[in-house]
């Protein structure tokens, strides 16, 4: 009960903060500036989200788009910054990408184009717009631990700890949590997810876990970044029948809040993000930034932490997804 | 279709007028583009075409030998749709080498020669030896050689910054991007090597027509083995403009490389008057491909159609290609 009431009243409070910075942020335009929104790819609810935030917000601000997608390929990714270059737009939202896009930005700063990032800080942008990614990390942790009574064994999905910054600061804090608890092991080699058709990915990969580790010698599976994979690993407890294992991941879009609204969902916990508030915020502070106003190097967009079923409902409530029953 | 039927009276010709409409579709896209998108026609976006399509360029040069020596029947001709996934290996192995383990570049590029020589000596003996079709042992070479690349790189990003890589990367070469000037080079050597020696020659004539080959001599499997061979081969070199292009090797790029490999040489052939895949006409695709994605980018297109619009231009292209075909 504790949790929807405090799921609540973050809701509450961040839908509030948001109001009141809008209101704030009336004298904010961009009119008459072509603005460049780059997304790694449109085809998860996150990405989409947040690249549809952006480029509303552009746009309602009087701004022109110019919007290239890298149709979940980071390389393509990267190449869209030429793209935006040549075209010489006044500035640039990147949502996502990894080290392939670090020469891209440095080549948009040295042209006298402003980069503004999502989810990638970077030395060569402006400002970085993120969720608070170290409370989801220490949050996962925590509840995942939790669910497993503070022993057991854990397997973990963490392909980009090393590759993007805001998977280290989740998967780092979550094993900082997590070596406080002497008694849970995280499962060696970790595994790898990939990054396209990840969901489908994992659940073959969970699969040939389940048959190396059979009933009873492993309690929870950890997807470290987001939460595409898990629906994967649900699949794939369910196919092979096994209900000795808990699934904990983070992103929390509606696709895995139903999931883990359902009845005896092996799916525990979560820390949802507001994705369409993050561009949406990244791109008012574009227009902050022209208006002269000086910017932090990175804004915090507010998370909402998910454990269990019934948090889940309430958090897709609060988050506008409508109503699960 | 005899003469008289496809030239109408009063010396219009349709079935030429068919098979220039590729040519003319590209040409008026491009034209239209132009006048839609800002900076379009301009030296630095021909630039970054001939840059963004460097590395599709060079896997295509290989693509383009196998189905030169097999023939241009898509399923029981010569194909080889494993070279992406070969060059990705290859730039996996560079940069777990150079990064992770310290090894010169020289010597992590000869293991990455070796893997390459490997993939198409395996790719030539399944083929010409154990009489595999050509789709189906490429595809499954693809995905076994992804798989070996997700072994060595553990699925995981490596960055890379060893100076012949940057070099490719942020250098230029008589006033060009110097992976384009690089690339230039490779695509005139292949082109002399297939089109213009005795033993490329040969080549074309097993590719044409397997029997009379035969008849005169030649061994077709002998020159079938070898173009895997040099398509791997091709595969090797396009893993350094891979690795310039992302500053490192990130997992996942191989999809959207066979992709556009496969519709650049044949969309290639739409291009050629005999409608038959060759390298200028592969190299022509791949430019043509990546000036159409950045131009729609370039006016702006909503993301969530430009796949469609790309796709059913293509499509169109290649279609009247075929119509064009029959009408002979």
């Amino acid at each position: 009960m504790w949790g929807i009431v405090k799921a609540v009243a973050v809701g509450t409070l961040v839908s509030t903060a948001f109001v009141a910075t809008a209101q704030a942020d009336g004298h904010l335009s961009l009119e008459g500036k072509r603005i460049g929104v780059a997304v790694v790819g449109t085809q998860h609810f996150w990405d989409r989200e947040a690249f549809t935030g952006a480029i509303e917000t552009v746009e309602k601000l009087g701004g022109e788009v110019v919007q290239v997608d890298g149709g979940r390929d980071n390389q393509v990714h990267a190449d869209n910054h030429d793209v935006l270059l040549a075209n010489e737009v006044d500035a640039v939202i990147s949502i996502l990408g990894d080290a392939a896009v670090e020469p891209k930005f440095e080549a948009l700063k040295n042209a006298g184009i402003p980069v503004f990032t999502v989810d990638h800080p970077s030395p060569h942008a402006i400002n970085n717009t993120t969720s608070d990614n170290y409370y989801m990390g220490t949050t996962i942790g925590r509840y995942m631990a939790d669910a497993i009574g503070g022993s057991g064994k854990v397997a973990v999905f963490n392909a980009f700890e090393g590759a993007l910054r805001i998977c280290g600061i989740r998967t780092g804090l979550w094993k900082y949590v997590l070596s406080d608890y002497p008694e849970i092991e995280i499962l060696q080699p970790e595994l790898a997810e990939e990054f396209a058709n990840a969901p489908e990915d994992a659940r073959k990969q969970t699969l040939d876990l389940l048959s190396q580790y059979p009933e009873g010698t492993i309690d929870a599976i950890h997807v470290g970044c987001w939460d595409q994979p898990a629906i994967g690993v649900v699949q794939a407890l369910e196919e092979a029948g096994r209900t000795d294992v808990v699934v904990t991941a983070l992103d929390g879009g509606p696709d895995t809040l139903e999931i883990m609204a359902e009845e005896g969902s092996p799916f525990v916990a979560n820390v949802a993000q507001q994705p369409r508030l993050i561009g949406s915020t990244s791109a008012m502070n574009v227009a902050r930034h022209f208006a002269g106003e000086t910017l932090l190097p990175q804004t915090y967009v507010d998370v909402v932490p998910v454990n269990g079923a019934e948090e889940a409902k309430a958090a897709y409530q609060n988050l506008g997804y409508g109503t699960l029953e | 279709m005899p003469d008289s039927v496809a030239t109408r009276p009063g010396g219009f010709d349709l079935r030429r007028a068919v098979g220039m409409a590729p040519v003319a579709i590209f040409v008026a896209m491009l034209i239209y583009i132009g006048f839609n998108a800002p900076n379009f026609l301009t030296w630095s976006t021909i630039q970054l075409v001939l840059s963004q399509s460097v590395p599709v360029v060079v896997v295509c040069l290989g693509l383009s030998v196998v189905v030169m020596a097999g023939g241009d029947d898509v399923v029981s001709g010569g194909i080889d749709l494993s070279v992406p996934a070969t060059a990705i290996l290859c730039a996996g192995i560079i940069a777990q080498q150079v990064t992770l383990a310290e090894q010169p570049l020289f010597l992590a590029a000869m293991l990455a020669f070796g893997a390459a020589l490997i993939v198409g000596a395996l790719n030539g003996f399944l083929v010409t030896r154990i009489g595999m079709t050509p789709l189906l042992t490429s595809l499954a070479m693809f995905v076994a050689v992804v798989g070996v690349n997700n072994v060595i790189t553990a699925s995981r990003r490596i960055d890379i910054d060893a100076p012949l890589i940057l070099f490719l990367r942020d250098d230029r070469i008589v006033g060009l991007p110097a992976g384009v000037a690089i690339a230039l080079v490779l695509c005139v050597v292949f082109v002399f090597a297939i089109h213009h020696t005795k033993w490329g020659l040969n080549l074309q004539a097993v590719g044409g027509s397997r029997e009379a080959a035969e008849v005169s001599g030649l061994r077709p499997s002998h020159f079938l083995f070898w173009s895997f061979v040099i398509a791997a081969f091709a595969g090797f070199l396009a893993s350094f403009f891979v690795l310039a292009r992302g500053s490192g090797s990130s997992p996942g790029t191989e999809d959207n490389l066979l992709l556009e490999m496969v519709l650049a040489t044949f969309l290639g052939a739409s291009f050629s008057p005999r409608r038959v895949v060759t390298v200028w006409g592969a190299v022509l695709g791949a430019v043509l491909v990546a000036a159409l994605s950045i131009g729609f980018k370039s006016m702006g297109v909503n993301v969530f159609w430009t796949g469609l619009i790309k796709g059913s231009l293509i499509l169109i292209v290649v279609a009247l290609g075929a119509a064009s075909q029959r009408m002979r």
